[in-house]
C-alpha cells in the first residue's frame, strides 16, 4: 500500500501533529485555506504562509446517506470555524462515537481518506474533542 | 445605449416527469412547438435561439430546433447549472433590448433520468476539492438547514410545511410531476438523504423542457393584445464563500433581487406571485428573507399564516415549485417564466391567482468550491 497525498501543500505534520497551511494577507488581514499567492479579498500580493489553528468549532455538519465518488454511505462532512476567521470544509470522523453539536470543539487529524487501488489517499479530517465537564 | 422594452409573446412546456425513452432534444422540440403555437408565429419568424442544457452532449440546441423547422440562424448553447434556463432568457432579453434582433426563442431542456448523475447526488465539476471530499448539492443545503434549525430555531415540521404547500399546489398543475398530497409526517419520515434533509424535502429526478418566444414590445403588439413585459432580468455569479457571513443567508440572491427591484421599478410588496428555487424545502423559507418578502425571523410566520399559499397575499410556487412540479435543471428557469406568463394572462387554470399583474422568478445553483454558489437568476414579469 502506497500512501499518497490527497493534494500537495494543504498541511504539514510536525512531530506527528498536523497543521493546515493557509495564507494571510498582510494588507487586509484576510486568511485563506488553501493558501493563495494573491489575496483574493484585496488583490494584494503581500501574503504570507501561516499555520492555521489545529482546533476549531463545529459550524455545521451533515451525514450523507448515499455514496459519493470516494465515500460510502453513511459519511459525515461539515464546516469547521477557525480562530483565523475562516471556515474549513472537511470530512468528519468519530461522529458515530460522539454525537455532534454545533459549536463543539473539533481538532484536525491526518488519516486515510479513501483507497484507490494500491494507493492509500491521505488527507486531513476533523474529529470532535471530548466535551469539557466543568466542576 | 437606449434599450428597448422586451415582451414574451409565447410560452410552452412539456409535462414534467420521468421520460427516459425521450432524447433531451425531443423534449426541447416539443417545448419549442408549444411556444411557437402559443405565440401564433411560424418557425421561420425566429431569428436567434439560446438553448440551456447541462447534461447532454454537443449542439443539443441545434438538434431540438431542427425538428421544429428552425435552422440556419444564430444558435447559442448555454450552461449555468440550475440557472441555465434563466440565463437563456436573460441573453435573449439582451439581444432584443439592444436592437440586435427583433424576435427570438429561449429554451431550457434536461433529461435527469438519462444523465450521468441519475440516481446520484449532484456533485460539483470533476476535480473540485469540496466534491472530492464528499460535497454534493443536497449536502450543501443540509449543512445550511442543520444550522438554520439549531441556531435560528426553525423546526423540521415548519420546514416540511413548505413541501406540504408546494405538493398541494402541484396536484392541480397539469405540468407537475408528482400530483400527490403529502403530510408533514410523510415528508419527515421519508428516506433520509443528507441529514436533516429527507427525500420529500428534496426535488426529484425530472425530465422536461420549456421555451419562451421573446420580441420587442412594439412588435409584440402585432401578435397579441396581452404581451407580458420583462421588467427585470438579472444574472449574477456567487462571490467568495469567505465573504458569506452566514450559510443560512444567500447574499447572491439578496443582491440580485435588489438589482431586479430597481430595474423593474417595483418593490417586494408589489409582487403578486413568485416562483422561487425550492430545490429543498428549507430554501423557500430562507429565500423569503433574501428576496425581501419579510425580515429575518418572520419567514416561518409568512408560511404558517398562509400568506404564501395559493389563496394568500403573496402566493409562492403556485405551480408546485421544484419540489412538486419537478426540477429538470436547465429547464427550470424557463418553465418558471412560462408559469408566470400563464398566471399574468389568466390562463393558469385551477391554480389561477386572481388579478395577478407582477410575478418574480428566482433560480439558484451550481456547487463550486470557495464560492457561495455558481449563479443566481431573477426575472420580474408584468402585464
Amino acid at each position: 500500500m502506497t500512501r499518497i497525498l490527497f493534494k500537495e501543500g494543504l498541511f504539514e505534520e510536525i512531530e506527528g501533529k498536523p497543521t493546515l497551511i493557509g495564507s494571510k494577507c498582510r494588507s487586509c488581514g484576510q486568511a485563506f485555506f488553501p493558501s493563495k499567492l494573491v489575496c483574493l479579498n484585496c488583490m494584494s500580493t503581500e501574503v504570507e504562509l501561516i499555520r492555521l489553528s489545529r482546533d476549531g468549532k463545529l459550524y455545521t455538519y451533515t451525514t450523507v446517506y448515499m455514496n459519493s465518488e470516494h465515500f460510502s454511505s453513511p459519511y459525515t462532512i461539515g464546516w469547521i470555524e477557525l480562530r483565523e476567521g475562516i471556515r474549513i470544509f472537511s470530512q468528519i470522523r468519530g461522529w458515530q462515537e460522539q454525537p455532534l453539536r454545533i459549536g463543539m470543539d473539533m481538532r484536525i487529524y491526518v488519516e486515510t481518506l479513501w483507497q484507490n487501488g494500491d494507493n492509500e489517499v491521505v488527507g486531513f479530517v476533523f474529529r470532535p474533542q471530548p466535551e469539557r465537564v466543568w466542576p | 445605449m437606449a434599450m428597448r422594452e422586451v415582451a414574451i409573446i409565447g410560452v410552452g412546456s412539456t409535462v414534467f416527469g420521468k421520460f427516459p425513452q425521450k432524447a433531451i432534444f425531443e423534449l426541447g422540440t416539443e417545448a419549442i412547438w408549444a411556444a411557437l403555437k402559443d405565440a401564433g408565429i411560424s418557425p421561420k419568424d425566429i431569428q436567434f435561439a439560446y438553448y440551456a442544457n447541462l447534461y447532454g452532449g454537443m449542439v443539443e440546441g441545434q438538434a431540438a430546433l431542427r425538428d421544429a423547422g428552425i435552422t440556419d440562424i444564430e444558435v447559442t448553447n448555454v450552461e449555468n447549472a440550475c440557472t441555465g434556463g434563466a440565463t437563456a432568457i436573460r441573453r435573449a432579453w439582451y439581444d432584443i433590448a439592444s436592437g440586435l434582433y427583433d424576435i427570438g426563442i429561449a429554451i431550457g431542456a434536461e433529461s435527469m433520468t438519462t444523465s450521468p448523475i441519475a440516481g446520484k447526488l449532484i456533485p460539483p465539476a470533476k476535480g473540485d476539492v469540496s466534491g472530492e471530499l464528499g460535497m454534493n448539492t443536497v449536502a450543501k443545503f443540509a449543512l445550511s438547514q442543520r444550522r438554520y434549525m439549531d441556531v435560528c430555531g426553525v423546526t423540521l415540521q415548519q420546514i416540511a410545511q413548505v413541501s406540504v404547500k408546494n405538493h398541494h399546489n402541484g396536484c392541480t398543475n397539469p405540468y407537475s410531476q408528482y400530483k400527490r398530497e403529502f403530510s408533514v409526517a410523510d415528508i419527515i419520515n421519508s428516506r433520509l438523504i443528507c441529514d436533516p434533509i429527507t427525500q420529500l424535502q428534496s426535488c426529484s429526478t425530472t425530465d422536461g423542457a420549456a421555451a419562451a418566444v421573446l420580441t420587442s414590445l412594439d412588435i409584440a403588439k402585432r401578435f397579441t393584445t396581452r404581451p407580458v413585459i420583462i421588467a427585470a432580468s438579472i444574472i449574477r455569479a456567487g462571490d467568495y464563500a469567505f465573504r458569506q457571513k452566514d450559510l443560512t443567508f444567500s447574499d447572491m440572491t439578496n443582491k440580485a433581487s435588489k438589482d431586479a427591484y430597481i430595474m423593474a421599478g417595483v418593490g417586494p410588496d408589489d409582487i403578486d406571485l413568485c416562483e422561487l428555487h425550492d430545490a429543498f424545502a428549507v430554501n423557500e423559507l430562507q429565500h423569503y428573507v433574501e428576496l425581501d418578502f419579510c425580515r429575518s425571523g418572520e419567514e416561518v410566520g409568512l408560511l404558517m399564516d398562509g400568506v404564501t399559499d395559493l389563496k394568500g397575499r403573496l402566493p409562492v410556487n403556485p405551480s408546485g415549485g421544484l419540489l412538486s412540479k419537478g426540477h429538470p435543471l436547465s429547464a427550470t428557469g424557463v418553465a418558471q417564466i412560462a408559469e408566470i406568463v400563464w398566471q399574468l394572462r389568466g390562463q393558469a387554470g385551477v391554480n389561477q391567482i386572481a388579478g395577478a399583474r407582477i410575478g418574480l422568478a428566482h433560480t439558484l445553483g451550481g456547487e463550486v468550491a470557495d464560492l457561495e454558489a455558481g449563479a443566481v437568476g431573477i426575472h420580474i414579469l408584468k402585464i
